[in-house]
């Protein structure tokens, strides 16, 4: 099969029941039940969204923010279940989102790595194995023995860079094409990024960045308010969304 | 090649287990984890975590032994038995207020990446049993001060925290989902924890209190938990097979109900995340 699908998303919702005004505390809760004053209305973050992506093929979700574009991602990463609708997803998943997250400020650089590597569904004799091709192409091989409470903001966001990176993903979902640390590092990590999205995996971009989501994908999605409003070839979904914008 | 299916078919609590058992190595990284931000960056090391207990002990002893006189009716020692109940206590302390932390502060990565959340709790649990399996070093010492010799099939211990594993693993999770949905949780369990503490025969006998209070404190599933540990190590505790009763049905009723509750309840709490 030369059009292997790695997402297929059918009719995804993800529904939930929210009240109308934030309540936080038991004490809260106990003394709005009693009064019967809950009420509850159901908050459709996404709603009917279907696509396919094939092994090659970039889809970018464009929209408002709040639209779901991220809550999309994340019931494609597998970290929210959606409510109704199915989705399958083929093969070794990079989420790129929000990188870093699971790293431990008291565990030296080479123990993160190993940790955050296989939080992202690798093994830790996999990840031991990659140390030092991370900790080098990251530039911090002479930092790898010193917890990262000791780095800066930015060492911390380049080493977080190199190991989610260091995969030949099947799908690779990103959440803004990032560039991190000073100037040499972003060309770098913006160039990797590139080179991963070239692999032949199928790609998931959310994005702002409208003329990237017009040179790189194949299509694009226009989601408002949690339901596809446009979908198709890049420009005119882009054309559409922009002309929603401006009314 | 791994298929993630949404629509896949998953049996509440058995596809739970098989997923931590299939990211064993994971949960093996997070007991070390724990552990070594624990004892390998702090300087007294491994005698940090056993000041809490240590130090409790000591004032206890101070109070009951010296200002009220207190003694044991069977005349054995009190400090080992104040020790053995002291070191469970905290055990379950920590166990279940380490894995409901966990958890909810784990909450950070869990909408980043997918990882079940269930294996932040075990590994709590995990870790806090290590810690306790470390406070019976002192307990020796001090059984051997008092010339009092462990009974033969003492490994049996490990039963008792094997049961406390899944005991407070079951609860920990329950009380995650309390704590993310409710601030004021984390106080109100506090209470409630101490009130346990005082409910369970840790520096008074059992055979002390009358026919009512008695039946009260006997079906505090920690007081099985503990008449068994004391047994073993020879406190002169008796434990009868009720106590074993108890502390196995708890310990599997609190798993499966806990994880049960926690695959449905999950979902819904990290959407509003």
């Amino acid at each position: 099969m030369t059009h292997e699908l790695i997402v297929e998303a059918n009719e995804l919702s993800l529904a939930y029941r929210r009240t109308r005004h934030r309540v936080s505390s038991l004490k809260q809760t106990a003394i709005d039940t009693i009064k019967r004053r809950m009420a509850y209305e159901e908050f459709f973050a996404l709603n009917g969204v279907s696509f396919n992506i094939a092994r090659g093929e970039t889809v970018s979700v464009i929209g408002r923010n709040g639209a779901g574009k991220s809550t999309l991602l994340k019931v494609i990463a597998r970290v929210l279940p959606p409510t109704s609708g199915r989705v399958i997803v083929r093969g070794r998943v990079a989420p790129m989102i929000e990188l870093g997250a699971g790293f431990n400020s008291e565990l030296t650089g080479a123990e993160n790595i190993v940790l955050y590597g296989t939080l992202l569904g690798r093994t830790p004799k996999e990840m031991k194995s990659r140390i030092e091709a991370i900790a080098d192409w990251a530039g911090l091989t002479e930092h790898l023995d010193i917890p990262i409470r000791a780095y800066s903001s930015g060492m911390t966001a380049r080493l977080a860079f190199a190991t989610a990176t260091d995969v030949t993903p099947d799908l690779l979902l990103i959440d803004e094409i990032l560039s991190v640390g000073d100037e040499d590092f972003r060309e770098k990590s913006a160039a990797r990024t590139v080179e991963m999205m070239n692999t032949g995996c199928a790609v998931l971009l959310v994005s702002h960045d409208l003329s990237a989501v017009a040179r790189m994908s194949t299509r694009a999605i226009y989601l408002s308010n949690g339901t596809p409003k446009y979908s198709g070839a890049p420009n005119e979904v882009i054309e559409a969304y922009l002309s929603d914008v401006h009314h | 090649m791994q298929v993630y299916d949404s629509s896949a078919r998953q049996i509440p609590v058995v596809s739970q287990v098989k997923s931590i058992y299939e990211n064993r190595g994971l949960l093996r990284l997070l007991v070390v984890r724990d552990l070594t931000v624990r004892y390998k960056r702090s300087v007294i090391g491994v005698w940090w975590s056993l000041l809490n207990p240590l130090f409790t002990t000591a004032v206890m002893y101070y109070v009951f032994n010296t200002v009220f006189k207190s003694k044991l009716p069977n005349g054995a020692p009190f400090l080992p038995y104040l020790l053995s109940g002291v070191l469970l206590s905290t055990f379950f302390n920590q166990s279940l207020t380490m894995g409901a932390d966990s958890v909810a502060t784990g909450a950070g990565v869990l909408t980043k990446v997918y990882v079940r959340p269930e294996i932040f709790a075990v590994s709590a649990a995990i870790s806090s049993a290590v810690n306790y399996l470390i406070g019976l070093a002192p307990l020796a010492v001090v059984l051997a001060i008092y010339r009092k010799t462990p009974t033969w099939h003492f490994p049996m211990v490990l039963l008792v925290v094997f049961c406390m594993i899944l005991f407070t693993t079951g609860l920990s999770l329950m009380l995650a989902i309390a704590y993310i949905n409710f601030d004021d949780s984390r106080s109100l369990i506090n209470i409630f924890l101490l009130a346990l503490t005082y409910m369970t025969p840790i520096f008074y006998p059992v055979e002390a209190l009358g026919p009512h209070t008695r039946q009260v404190i006997l079906l505090n599933p920690l007081t099985s938990f503990l008449q068994i540990a004391r047994h073993e190590f020879g406190n002169g505790a008796i434990s009868t097979l009720r106590n074993w009763e108890i502390m196995g049905g708890c310990s599997v009723l609190s798993f499966v109900i806990g994880f049960y509750f926690f695959s449905r309840l999950w979902p819904k709490v990290m959407a509003k995340l």
